[in-house]
């Protein structure tokens, strides 16, 4: 039975584990509602959550364990050194699935009969047979992929036909269970409330659930990686030369200072413009003046990224170029440094000054009072009493916003160059992590190769540095909003 | 509006240090001070007392321009400092200021040093040449805020830290440091406890010899205790104006009356 | 007071003030003068910021507004039935066997004879230069119109075709008689005999609907390349976001402001959203590759994967704006729910949640804008490679078909070496941004029109 019409049999069974449950409550008191604990719906809704949860839970866990404890059986068709390997299994596995799903797909399309299907041997007419009902197979089959192809439409059949009579089985017996337990006294509405908190805990729990994937499924990455690049070399290595023959060198310096040094020049841009703005609307702008300006300038961090990619490709590019760096002497290229970083710091303007309003505000109107009362003037009071006191939190800004400026991807894809390189000179091209990060993961070279796994080692450094700054970040922030509650 | 002439009571030898003629303070359209007229004289302690809203903090803040600092307010008539009118036009603010020190309501340290506290307003207004005057300063000031004792082996430390009446009285000492004339004090002992609230009075009472002093306060001992002339403000208007002695013993006004004995409020 | 005594020391002001207060002093006029430049720093910050955002719309809008636009032919087309339906019997599968070439030599016969008919020629242009004028993608529509409708066989009719992306440069002028000179592409003889053609109303530029509609086309025909698939996508994602983020957030964010216990488990999962929201996006794009692509076996491309990592990446926004809609509702409503012998959980669903609703919906629009905006995740999950295909209806399994995104299309336009296609990215720009202001402004309404103040 397909998964989704399994799917829909248990939707019926919750449907009548509604009506049934509901019918039995009332039943019980003859229809007297008053004498009821909860209200009937609380019944109705017991009897289909009983009716579906369990099975489907049941079924969630079948699906899971199925492939793994099938791919187990499977070991003993393949030769066990090529089964240890773990490269040489994912790609077997591959294979066999392939070649079943074309069996699956013969057969449905009538090519094969079922009994065919099963005896077939190989004799390398399997290719054109298939590829005559549209299954292209890549390389020739072998005798020992065919064959544990063949056992695994058998056990994959056997499966799915255990799978649908458990679930069923699981969702009738809670049904049942339900509509026993259903009298006037029972407290459907504690149950139905209590499985609705499981669901709201579990909700909450995604977010660990992602950041435990992210790091999961980084870190396994990076450790192939390391099985195959010397981890020593691509933390401490000061070239980047993939190449595609093998022999890449992938040494991480050069990206990580082209990230820093780019990160740098966005602040040197963003901090001062983003806190002047800040302070002019928090202290200086009539409300007027800042209910108009402030929207305006958050628009800028409503923009996409990638618009202001465009812009620095475009726009900002050619016109350092052709106005600083050809001049200068000092670079030919419209991507660089320069290009890449004053878009960046553009981009972040709003992030600092709405972060910096906001705790600007937060600065007790005592101080600004006690101040003024002493005959500062304004600046004098923002630079001598609030800046100092809204210190932390303003660096906890500043350390979120740089951490923006390290991971973003589009600006320095479109403005920054490909040229992984270790110079001082901002109007050179120069390429960052993130940049990287894409080049290897969306070529076309094989996925089990150093050069694009790095990709995943390149990824956890760039989580690593922005994780540790966003957690100081909030600490920071966290810290100075408690001074002054 | 004109319901109480000041009173031309018993004058001291005195002389005259602020003069306010019908000021009148709007916050938008609310009237929240109509047609005030007082004459508040020098090293002397002037109490402003009144039921909540009355007014009283409104018109102190006149006297330094703390209400330029809030959008909404707007104020006419004429206050005059030593015959100046500090609402003219050419005069700056932040310059009034530091002629008119201001000690507010909550004690409100900086989040700075115990030194950095008090050397503020001589620094902004460049009152000192060098170091060693800038450490005379902040001495006197604290030895006159009567703090001295308690704080002068941790002039580093910070001024957050100390108790909430050692920090009144070091935003006193911070107040007092810029050498004012003239020092209003904003209910300075609210929220500080009955053993702190003495030790201002006293400190208040000794302010008397350098500064005109004017305080408002809920309290009305208080008032008794600490100044020697008593403004009665009732629903935005000066009711009554006259030595304290007076006001308290046999108030002219039967809403002064009232007041007093506790019949409004 | 053991230091009372000390406080009758004489006052000795250091400095005297100045006596007037109606003189400045030296020092306050410097003191005023720094005030005035600081303010006036306050008001360049923002001027930079403001103006930067102006070039930068102004420069797009203006590069992009030409996208709309197409250089179009309109002439007659005769179609022969000889030539397009050689069997004569109008079946479809018979005439399927004439290729676009047939279409395109048709074409280019008629466009020549036509210029000679209007005696329309210019030094130096042969017949293989004015059939370059057609773009390679005008045959294959004129194809399948006849396919779709057999009946055209035989009639002239007005046939409307694109030009190449040169000539259409042209019309913008993007092309000039210089950079011709320079262009293997095209020559100026060719640029003159457009000049006729225009003059004598056969090219012109039309607004151009393709661009809206159609699919990618391939970096030789930047002029048929559209929005079609990357508008699917992006809709497609977004729907799917919406109905992934809209219970995951309410729930969490319920549960966390509402039932939560104040623990070490609930203070983690606080830190940890937090720091999600702040985690780059890219990363986001990552976890989707290994996971949903790689171990999960999903497709590649699809609007399903994009919508699962925009789904992880705007859930820590959304819960935090939600929260906050959440915690608005002041407490007094909880008690009068709870003191008439509600249970909490009916509290908040039947009270909390109704009040918090604008909130919440706001906060979701701000987020969802956010996620149709965002780029890197999906490239790595091979949402930048080349679909010239629609993915199918939303019910046959499109949300598992190749496709492309409008922020992704914008990046892969922009890589591309012919500037055609740089005019082309902005436009795209120019509907993502449409998009966005339409969704900010239902952001805004919403807002506006439930705001309450308790």
């Amino acid at each position: 039975m397909p998964i989704l019409l399994l799917i829909i049999v248990l939707g019926v069974l919750a449907i009548a584990g509604f009506v049934l449950g509901r019918r039995r409550a009332l039943a019980s008191v003859e229809g007297n509602t008053r004498r009821l604990h909860s209200l009937p719906n609380y019944y109705a809704w017991h009897g289909a959550i009983m009716a579906f949860l369990p099975a489907i839970a049941v079924l969630t866990l079948w699906l899971i364990a199925q492939p793994l404890i099938i791919e187990r059986q499977l070991s003993g068709y393949f030769p066990t050194e090529q089964f240890e390997n773990n490269s040489q299994r994912i790609l077997l596995m591959a294979d066999v699935r392939r070649v079943a799903e074309g069996l699956d797909v013969a057969v449905a399309a009538g090519a094969l009969s079922e009994t065919d299907a099963a005896s077939l041997s190989a004799d390398g007419s399997i290719r054109e047979r298939l590829a005559g009902v549209g299954v292209a197979l890549g390389a020739d089959v072998t005798p020992q992929v065919l064959e544990a192809s063949q056992a695994y439409r058998q056990l994959a059949a056997n499966g799915g036909l255990w799978r649908s009579v458990l679930t069923l089985i699981v969702a009738v017996a809670g049904l049942l269970y339900a509509l026993r337990i259903t009298n006037g006294d029972f407290r459907a509405r504690n149950r139905v409330e209590g499985v609705i908190l499981g669901v709201l805990i579990m909700a909450s729990t995604i977010a660990i659930l992602t950041t435990i994937g992210i790091v999961l499924s980084m870190l396994s990455e990076t450790i192939r990686f390391a099985s195959m690049y010397p981890f020593k070399d691509f933390l401490f290595g000061l070239t980047w030369q993939p190449s595609f023959q093998g022999n890449s060198q992938l040494g991480l310096l050069p990206l990580l200072w082209g990230t820093l040094y780019i990160s740098l020049v966005a602040m040197i841009v963003a901090v001062p413009t983003g806190l002047f703005t800040a302070i002019y609307l928090a202290e200086y702008a009539s409300p007027r003046v800042r209910s108009i300006v402030k929207p305006l300038i958050e628009v800028i961090a409503g923009i996409p990224t990638v618009v202001f990619g465009l812009f620095a490709l475009v726009t900002v590019g050619p016109f350092l170029r052709d106005w600083f760096a050809v001049p200068t002497g000092l670079g030919s290229s419209g991507s660089s440094v320069m290009t890449a970083g004053l878009v960046i710091g553009v981009l972040n303007i709003p992030f600092i000054s709405s972060l910096a309003d906001d705790i600007i505000n937060a600065v007790p109107q005592s101080l600004r009072d006690g101040s003024y009362g002493l005959g500062a003037t304004k600046s004098e009071t923002v630079r001598q009493v609030i800046l100092p006191a809204a210190l932390p939190g303003i660096v906890g800004a500043i350390l979120l916003a740089a951490s923006r400026a390290i991971g973003e991807t589009m600006i320095v894809t479109m403005g920054a160059g490909a040229a992984a390189k270790l110079d001082l000179n901002p109007f050179e091209a120069m390429t960052t992590i993130t940049v990287k990060i894409v080049s290897q993961l969306t070529g076309d070279t094989e996925f089990n190769s150093p050069e694009t796994l790095v990709a995943f080692a390149l990824g956890m450094t760039l989580f690593v540095i922005t994780l540790g700054l966003n957690i100081f970040a909030l600490w920071v922030v966290r810290k100075y909003r408690e001074q002054y509650e | 509006m004109y319901d109480a002439p000041t009173p031309e009571t018993r004058l001291t030898q005195n002389t005259t240090k602020i003069t306010a003629r019908g000021v009148q303070v709007y916050y938008g359209d609310k009237q929240a001070l109509k047609d005030v007229n007082v004459d508040i004289l020098d090293n002397t302690v002037t109490a402003f007392i009144g039921p909540s809203g009355c007014g009283k903090s409104t018109f102190l803040r006149c006297f330094n321009r703390m209400n330029d600092t809030v959008a909404s307010a707007r104020v006419q008539g004429e206050i005059l400092l030593d015959g100046e009118n500090i609402y003219d036009k050419r005069v700056d603010p932040v310059q009034l200021r530091a002629k008119v020190g201001m000690v507010f309501q909550k004690p409100n340290p900086f989040p700075k040093s115990i030194y950095d506290n008090v050397s503020y307003g001589p620094k902004i207004h460049g009152l000192t040449r060098s170091k060693t005057e800038l450490d005379q300063v902040v001495e006197e000031s604290l030895r006159k805020a009567a703090l001295w004792n308690e704080v002068k082996d941790r002039l580093n430390e910070a001024g957050t830290g100390l108790s909430g009446g050692q920090q009144q009285r070091l935003c006193i000492a911070r107040a007092i440091a810029t050498s004012p004339e003239v020092l209003l004090m904003d209910e300075p002992c609210s929220a500080l406890d009955p053993i702190a609230t003495a030790q201002v009075e006293e400190l208040i009472d000794e302010l008397r010899a350098s500064f005109s002093v004017v305080i408002v306060t809920h309290s009305m001992q208080q008032a008794a205790r600490v100044s020697q002339k008593t403004a009665f403000f009732h629903l935005g208007s000066l009711v009554e104006y006259g030595d304290t002695s007076t006001i308290f013993t046999n108030p002219s006004d039967p809403r002064t009356e009232s007041y007093i004995t506790g019949r409004i409020g | 007071m053991t230091d009372a005594t000390s406080a009758n020391v004489p006052a000795s002001a250091p400095v005297p003030h100045a006596s007037s207060l109606l003189t400045q002093t030296a020092l306050m006029k410097k003191r005023n003068a720094a005030e005035t430049r600081f303010k006036a720093y306050g008001i360049a910050a923002i001027c930079v910021s403001l103006s930067v955002l102006a070039v930068m719309l102004w420069t797009i809008f203006s590069d992009g507004v030409s996208a709309f636009k197409q250089a179009t032919f309109t002439f007659p087309v005769t179609l022969d039935p000889e030539r397009l339906d050689p069997k004569g019997n109008r079946e479809r599968d018979e005439m399927m066997r004439v290729t676009t070439i047939g279409y395109t030599n048709l074409l280019n016969q008629q466009l020549v004879a036509y210029l000679a008919e209007r005696d329309i020629s210019t030094e130096g242009v042969d017949d293989k230069d004015i059939a370059a004028f057609i773009s390679r993608d005008t045959p294959a529509r004129l194809r399948n119109m006849v396919l779709d409708n057999p009946d055209l066989l035989g009639q002239t009719i007005r046939f409307e075709g694109f030009a190449t992306g040169r000539i259409d440069g042209y019309i913008k002028g993007r092309v000039t008689r210089d950079t011709a000179e320079r262009d293997t592409n095209i020559s100026v003889a060719q640029l003159d005999l457009a000049d006729r053609m225009i003059d004598e109303g056969i090219l012109s530029a039309k607004f151009n609907w393709s661009f809206l509609t159609a699919p990618d086309a391939s970096d030789q025909r930047p002029e048929a390349a559209g929005l079609g698939v990357a508008m699917i996508g992006s809709a497609y994602m977004m729907f799917l976001v919406v109905i992934m983020v809209l219970p995951l957030g309410v729930a969490a964010s319920i549960y966390l402001e509402e039932f939560a216990p104040k623990n070490r488990w609930t203070d983690l999962i606080e830190v940890n959203i937090s720091n999600l929201a702040a985690v780059p996006s890219i990363v986001y794009g990552i976890l989707g590759l290994a996971i949903f692509i790689n171990f999960a076996k999903f497709p590649q491309s699809s609007p399903l994967v994009g919508a699962l990592v925009l789904t992880l990446m705007t859930l820590p926004t959304i819960i935090i704006a939600t929260r906050a809609a959440i915690r608005a509702v002041p407490p007094s409503i909880r008690d009068a729910a709870l003191g008439v012998g509600a249970s909490k959980m009916q509290t908040v669903f039947h009270h909390v949640l109704p009040l918090a609703a604008p909130g919440i919906m706001t906060g979701t629009i701000l987020g969802l804008a956010s996620a149709l905006g965002e780029t890197a995740p999906l490239l790595l999950i091979g949402m930048v490679a080349f679909v010239a295909n629609y993915p199918a209806g939303p019910l046959d399994g499109g949300m598992l078909d190749p496709a492309t995104a409008l922020p992704v299309q914008v990046y892969s336009w922009a890589s591309r070496s012919d500037p055609a296609f740089i005019e082309r990215s902005a436009g795209a720009i120019i509907v993502l941004l449409a998009f966005l202001v339409v969704m900010n402004i239902v952001a805004i309404v919403l807002r506006r029109k439930f705001e309450r103040r308790w």
